[in-house]
Formats: C-alpha cells, structure tokens, sequence
C-alpha cells in the first residue's frame, strides 16, 4: 500500500474514495414541494454524511422532513438544490445498479404472491440482480422458515414486514433505507424485530437508514441518531449513541440509555 | 317423491356423511324452493287457474318432456350468441381499458362516449342492429356484446388503477419498466375487479341474446317465448323462461369456478 505516500500528504480528506465520503453523502440539500405560493419546504439546506457500514436512525417531530430525506436518497423525489452521493453516485444511478433497498411502513407485499414469490420479485423486474441472495436462506434469516407458501393475507403484520425486509435483502443491497418499518406494529413485535434487525445488520455488514417517530426505537437501533427540526426541515444533531452491540432489549433499563432517551427528548422539544 | 329419495340415494354414495353436511347447509334453500313449487301448484288447482294464463308446475314439466326437441334446437342459438356477445364484449372493454390505463387522452375522449352508449337502454338499439345487420347470428351476438360492454369497462379501469402509491414506489426504487409494472402488478391486481365485471356479464349476455331475439327473428329461446306467447302455450312459455334461467345460472357458475381457480387471495376492497 501507498501507505507512506499518503502520510506525506496533506492532512486532507480524500472526497473520491467510498470510505472517504461515507455510504451516503448529503450536501446542503432543499426539497421543495410545489410552486410559488404554495411551495412547501420540506427539508432545507440539509448536509449529513452516513459512514459507511453505520447504523444511523433519523427522528424528529412531524413535517421534519425524515420521510422525505430518505426518499430523496432514494431517487423517490428530486433535490431542489444540493447534492446528494450514494456511495459516490447520483441516487439514481445507485438505484439502477440495487445500492440500496427500501423499506416501506406498509410492507406493500403482492397480495397474489406467496411470501417466497414476494422476495424473489426485485429479482424478476428491473434487470433483476447480479449476485442475488437465496430467497429460501433470506426467508430463514428472517425468522420465517417454513412459510414460504404462505400469502400475505395468511400472514401477521409483523410476518409481513419481516418478508418485505427479505425482499429487500434479496439483492445484497450495500445499504438498506427503511422508513417507519415497524411503525404500525404493535409494541411486542417491534421490539422483537427491533433485536432481529440488529442481529441482520450485524450478519450482513449493510448500511442503514432508519427513519422512526419512537425515541426509545430511535435510541437502541442507531449508531447514530439523526435528529431533524421541522419548518423547515432540518438538521438538529448528529448525534452518537455509546452503547456497545450487540444489543439487547434489557439495555433499555440502564442509566445510560434513559440519559441518552433524555438527551434525545430534551433535543425534540427544543425543535 | 320416491323419484327424488331415489335421486339424493344415488348421490349420497360413497361420500354419504360428507353429502349429508352439504345438504345440511343447503336444506333451507332446497326447503323454499320444494314450497315455493308446492304453494304454486296448490294455488293453480285450488282457484281453477286456466292453463293459458298461469301453468302449474305440473304442466310445466310437461311442457318440457314433450317440447324437449323444439326447446334443445333453440337452446344451441341462444347459446352461441350469449357466449360469443360474452366473449367478444369483455374482450373489447379489457383492451379498451388497457388503453385507457396507457392514455389519459384516449380515456378523456372515449369514456363519455362509453358512458353515452350505456344510457341508450339496450332493447332500442335492437331494432336499429336488425336493419343494419339483417336477421341473422351477427345483431344478437352484438347486442349481447354491448351489454357486458360497459361494466367490464368500468371495473377494469378501476382495477388497473387500483394499486397502492407505496406498491409503484416499491416498482420505481426496483427500476421496473412499465410493462413489468403492468403484467406483474396491474394485471393481477385488476383480476377481482375483472371477476366481478365478468359474474354481471355472465347472466346479462344471456337476457341480450334473448332481447335481440324479439326483434323478429326465427330462432332462439327469445323467438320460442315471442311464439309461446302469442300462441297462448303458456307451459312452453314457462319451459322456455326456466331454460333461459338454467343457461345464466351455467355461465355464472363457469365465471364462478374459473375465479377460484384463478384468484387464490382475496382483494381488499373490490366490490
């Protein structure tokens, strides 16, 4: 390696590498709705960089613009003005070559489609996959082993979000964008998918961005915690969570996490 | 009444406790209808009704053992003309629907034209079809087209369209085409609003045929209830009415079956 090359060198960042820019790099960034008198701003000069591997949840009151940022990763509404770079390319192209998978509050499953056929689907449109990962391996990682026949009416709610993670880790996507997945669970479930998903993050090495309105979810997932102002959406604090992984849901009950729950309140109502 | 205990005998057969669970959830239905005929046949005998004016079901059986030539030879027109009306009628609506879906244009310029064509009511068009098409197969098959027509156009707009803003969200971040959209969601989406369309084309085809049969014409079980009534033959009458009943309640039952077999989940909120 050039490794004495580059400690000669300026102590300068190096922005063309990956790890240099992070997985997904925002840069003052505005997405504006509408036109003239009813333009809506919802994210303004928003600037935030997601090292690579990192699990970052993003919290902030409603109209913060949380949904809307992830979106905007996601090729799902255009920038106004800003650049964003995911893994050093436009979002669009990221979308194009399967970067990142989405997921979505509503599991948004084919309803015809059995769980299997569900997460083989990103590899049926869309030029399909290079490299795809088993859908049976994915449906068992996610804790659904033997009901790959089932249909998602047949399904829990929580059965069904855990098929639509599958679905989004059937391309090995390098980063996984998920907003409010397990926000229309009831609270049992989503602790316990809470734990899985850290159990997935750390089996697979992927990137995430997890949008969430709970504090205590936005806490004991996040390496980091985004946290997003409203009207007009903005950064808050990019704050770092000092709890050691893996986690487990007891952590919840220590002193440290209450401080950083509190911590987080007190930055949410500052908004 | 033996021949009816010998009938349920012969169908009890092997199967006989599972048979006797079926008719245990069928008898009420089997009950009214025995009463209905028994009140019918009471009423006739009881009051002297003539034959000419009010057949009873005794009457009416006869009428269908002596008349079963004449009732068989326009069963097969009648037949044809609902099924190719049926076919051809639906096929129009789902290819114009398809296109609908494609163009707003074409769906803003063709609809309220759609919409005018079905306010025409059904058995004015009939004599107009006659002068232009003749007297033959062709006026018929088209009347019995133009009432399936409009539902199924109806209701497959609505299917198509019936995909949830989250579902093409998931399609975009996959970078699905819009053909892949379409075959792989809209279609299957759009198959309990066709199902549903196509269990109302089902028995109207059968009463267009019919009505396209009293413009003059020769044969079909619309020409033999034109003749039974005039000649006062009120049990062919009635014979020919219940054959009629008997071809819509088939076509419905294949419809029927042939939509579960297709459609093993159940839609949300198809109506």
């Amino acid at each position: 390696m050039a490794a004495t090359a580059l400690a000669k060198a300026p102590a300068m960042p190096v922005p063309s590498s990956e790890t240099a820019t992070g997985a997904v790099s925002v840069h003052g960034v505005d997405v504006v709705f509408g036109e003239g008198d009813q333009a809506v701003t919802a994210l303004s000069n928003v600037s935030v960089t997601i090292p690579d591997g990192a699990l970052v949840t993003m919290i902030g009151p409603s109209g913060c613009g949380k949904s809307t940022l992830l979106r905007a990763i996601a090729d799902l509404v255009p920038a106004t003005a800003g650049a964003i770079t995911v893994l050093g390319r436009s979002p669009e192209a990221a979308r194009r070559e399967r970067n990142f998978s989405f997921v979505f509050q509503d599991a948004t499953l084919l309803p015809w489609r059995s769980a299997i056929d569900n997460v083989r689907l990103p590899l049926e449109v869309g030029g399909g996959g290079t490299a795809p990962a088993d859908p049976q391996a994915l449906l068992e990682l996610v804790g659904l082993r033997g009901r790959e026949k089932a249909l998602p009416a047949e399904m829990s709610g929580g059965m069904r979000q855990r098929v639509a993670i599958a679905r989004a880790l059937v391309t090995r996507p390098k980063i996984l964008l998920m907003d409010e997945p397990f926000g229309a669970l009831d609270e049992i479930t989503r602790d316990k998918l809470n734990e899985e998903l850290l159990r997935i993050w750390q089996e697979t090495g992927t990137t995430i961005m997890f949008v969430t309105h709970s504090i205590p979810e936005a806490a004991f997932l996040g390496q980091h915690v985004l946290v997003l102002a409203a009207h007009p959406g903005r950064v808050k604090e990019f704050m770092r969570v000092d709890l050691p992984y893996p986690r487990r849901l007891a952590v919840r009950d220590t002193l440290e996490f209450v401080q950083i729950t509190a911590r987080l309140r007190q930055l949410l109502e500052e908004c | 009444m033996a021949e009816i205990a010998d009938r349920a005998a012969g169908l009890a057969g092997p199967g006989l406790f599972r048979q006797f669970d079926r008719l245990g959830d069928k008898w009420p239905a089997f009950a009214a209808v025995i009463g209905i005929v028994a009140a019918w046949q009471f009423v006739v005998w009881a009051f002297a009704v003539p034959t000419y004016m009010a057949p009873g079901p005794v009457d009416v059986i006869n009428a269908f053992r002596q008349e079963s030539v004449t009732l068989w030879n326009n069963f097969w027109p009648t037949l044809f003309e609902a099924l190719l009306g049926f076919v051809f009628g639906n096929l129009v609506a789902i290819l114009l629907a398809v296109w609908f879906v494609h163009s707003t244009t074409a769906e803003r310029a063709f609809y309220p034209i759609a919409v005018f064509i079905n306010t025409i009511p059904i058995i004015a068009v009939a004599p107009i079809l006659v002068l232009i098409f003749g007297n033959g197969l062709a006026p018929k098959i088209i009347i019995a087209a133009l009432i399936c027509f409009f539902p199924t156009l109806v209701n497959m707009v609505r299917g198509l369209k019936a995909v949830s803003p989250a579902t093409l969200d998931l399609m975009r971040v996959l970078s699905a085409t819009r053909s892949e959209i379409f075959w792989k969601v809209r279609i299957q989406s759009s198959l309990p609003f066709l199902f549903a369309a196509l269990k109302i084309a089902s028995t109207t085809c059968v009463i267009g045929a019919i009505v396209a049969e009293w413009i003059g014409s020769s044969f079909g079980l619309g020409a033999l209830i034109i003749e039974a009534t005039y000649n006062f033959r009120s049990p062919l009458l009635y014979a020919t009415v219940f054959t009629a009943a008997l071809l819509a309640v088939a076509m419905f039952s294949l419809v029927s079956f042939a939509e579960t077999r297709l459609i093993r989940w159940k839609a949300a909120d198809v109506h």
